[in-house]
Parts: C-alpha cells; structure tokens; sequence
C-alpha cells in the first residue's frame, strides 16, 4: 500500500519528481539565444576576439532591460575599428523579445531585472529608429 | 582438447594479423579523383594561384616552403555560419601556432568589399599573428574555382544572407597541395576529431 510509506521517503520521491519535470528557468529564451545570437556571440557567450564582444563585457547593457530591448531591435551601426555591425532584428514578437530579456539578464546581468509583455511593449515603443 | 588447440591456433592468428595490421601506419585518404597515367599516379590538387595577402604581398601556395595548409573561405561581414568557423579556426591556430610546418589560409570569398585594407582590420581585431595565418583575396573567378577544388561550394546567392551561400568546411591540405581531410567548422566535435587528422598528416609528412 502507498500510504504505508513513510512521509519523509513520500515527500523525497514528490520533489525528485518535481524536481526532474522542472524545466529550465528561461528556456524559450535559450532557444531564441541559439537562433538569433549564437552565430555570433557564440553559444558560451564569448564572442570573437575584438570582433564581436564577449557578453560578459557589457554586463551594463544586459542590467537594464529598456536598453537591450532596443539594442536588439535596431542593432549597431558599423563600428569603424573593426568594421563589423550588428543587424537590427526585426523578427522576434514581443512574448519572444520578453523571454530572449529575461534569459540574458538571468545569464549576465549584474543584477537581473524580470520583465513582462507589457513592460516589452512600451519599452519597444520608446526605443528610437533610425 | 582437439576444441581448445582449434581455440587457441584461431586465437594465434587473430593475434598476428592484428598485430601485422598495427605495425603498418594507416595513412590518410587522398580526397577526389586519382588518376593513373602509365607509370605515374596522378592526385586532386589544388591549383597554384596567384593570391594577395593582408598585407599587399602576393604569393603561391607552391612558394609557402613546404608547409601543410588548413584552409576555409569566408567573407568579413557575413552574419551567418563564419563568426562560429572562425571560433573554431582559433583552436586550430591555438594548437598549432607554434608548428612552423602549418600554415593557415582565409580566403574571402567577398572581393568587392573585403579589400586588402578590410582584410588586415578584420586579422589585426581577431588577434592573429598574420605570419602564420593569412588571409587572402584574389581575382574573384579564380578564388571561385579554387574554393570548387578545396571541395568547397560557394555560391552567389542574393537572398541568401549577405549574398552568399557557401560551406564552412575547414580543409586539410599536404605539401603537394592534395586534400587530405576535412571537417565542419560549424561543428567543434567534427573540428576536435580533425586535431587528430592533422596530426597524422604531420607525422606521415615529416618523418
Ligand atoms: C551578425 C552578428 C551578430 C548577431 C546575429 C548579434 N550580434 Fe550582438 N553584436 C555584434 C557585434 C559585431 C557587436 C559589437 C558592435 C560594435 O563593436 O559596435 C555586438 C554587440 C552586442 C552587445 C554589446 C552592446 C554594448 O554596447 O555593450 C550585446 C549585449 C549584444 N550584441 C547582444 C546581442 C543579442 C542579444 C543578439 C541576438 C538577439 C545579438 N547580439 C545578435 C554582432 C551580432
């Protein structure tokens, strides 16, 4: 019979089960990471010599969600040291763009900050286009 | 008993042919077609063409004195597979930058926008020492068809991005410019197997 076990054994085998079902935190964002970033700031983050910044160099800019958001959306000019750019990215939706912010920060944020939809949606509409 | 002599003589010759078998070497493949023309047999190779350096020299593969070449073919501002190929190039350069006997070889595959100047910004940001890595341009056909002869496809493709297609194949190449191996730059278990690869093309051409 089940409830013959003892609790402590019961409550053992209920939070392995848990444990093991849990997905991991930000997992859609990892996904998104692979599709729109990995190709260049490759899949441990450390990017290509002076070429493409390592993440954690910009620890400032992954802190602060309304700047990442728009960084991702317009991307960078050219840089003339180096002459490589990164493209604006024009495809994610705002749930996509909600769970790509909330797995940086978790990654490389000095101090993560979570964020929601809606907080996506106005900081999309104030990042300026060029 | 008749089943335990039977047993161990079965065993016996297992045990030289295996044996026989390690004593021998196994060289690498020559890659594509191998010809046989009376006496002489004849290899893929890839041609001697003229190419142009980051630094304006210009030079042939048949002038690099006698060195094994790890080639790949790439332009600077592409967005897609080359930034993870060139990851994988830095390896290789990690592990043999020391080897006099290896050379490496970038070739861009970009001739309008990858001049010599973009060429040198792009090794000088990457943190390579150019003696031992170049990376070169040429006369765009020609770069084309030797790209086709390091069994590279390279394609002009307007939508794909950047305007070109092309693999990311890393090429093994011995002293008499034949193909000897290869792997997949977008892949660092196929890059960290080809080590070995390398390795064995070392030992094979400079006993
Ligand atoms: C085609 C290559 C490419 C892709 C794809 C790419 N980036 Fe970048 N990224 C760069 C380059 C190059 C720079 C540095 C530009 C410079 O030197 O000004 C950069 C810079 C950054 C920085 C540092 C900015 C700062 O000011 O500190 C962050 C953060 C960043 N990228 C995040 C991302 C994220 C997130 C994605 C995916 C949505 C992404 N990048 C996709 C090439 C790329």
């Amino acid at each position: 019979m089940l409830f013959t076990l003892p609790y402590p054994l019961l409550t053992i085998f209920l939070l392995l089960f848990i444990g093991g079902c849990q997905p991991e935190p930000y997992s859609q964002g990892e996904v998104l990471y692979k599709y729109h970033c990995e190709n260049c700031h490759m899949e441990d983050g450390s990017g290509l010599g002076k070429l493409i910044p390592h993440l954690d160099s910009s620890r400032l800019t992954l802190s602060d969600p309304a700047k990442l958001v728009c960084l991702i959306h317009n991307g960078l000019p050219v840089n003339k040291l180096t002459g490589q750019k990164m493209p604006a990215n024009l495809k994610l939706n705002e749930v996509e763009m909600t769970n790509l912010v909330n797995f940086l920060g978790s990654k490389y944020a000095a101090n993560p900050q979570t964020v929601i939809v809606t907080d996506i949606k106005k900081m999309l509409a104030g990042c300026q286009t060029d | 008993m008749t089943n335990i002599l039977r047993f161990a003589g079965l065993a016996l010759i297992s045990f030289l042919l295996l044996t026989g078998c390690g004593n021998e070497p196994q060289r690498l493949p020559y890659l594509g077609n191998v010809e046989i023309k009376g006496a002489d047999t004849v290899y893929h190779t890839v041609p001697d063409i003229t190419l142009t350096d980051q630094d304006s020299q210009t030079y042939r593969i048949s002038t690099l004195n006698n060195k094994i070449i790890l080639a790949d073919f790439f332009f600077t501002s592409c967005p897609s597979i080359c930034p993870k190929v060139k990851k994988q190039m830095l390896r290789l350069y990690d592990r043999y930058k020391d080897d006099d006997r290896v050379v490496m070889i970038s070739h861009t595959i970009d001739q309008r926008h990858d001049s010599v100047a973009v060429l040198n910004r792009y090794a000088h940001n990457l943190g390579v020492d150019t003696d031992k890595w170049k990376f070169v341009t040429g006369e765009k056909d020609s770069i084309f068809y030797l790209a086709d002869r390091y069994f590279v496809s390279v394609i002009e493709d307007p939508l794909a991005p950047a305007g070109f297609d092309h693999s990311g194949r890393i090429i093994l190449v011995d002293k008499a410019r034949r193909v000897r191996g290869f792997c997949e730059g977008t892949d660092p278990e196929s890059v960290t197997a080809f080590f070995e690869t390398v390795d064995k093309l070392l030992k094979d051409e400079y006993q």
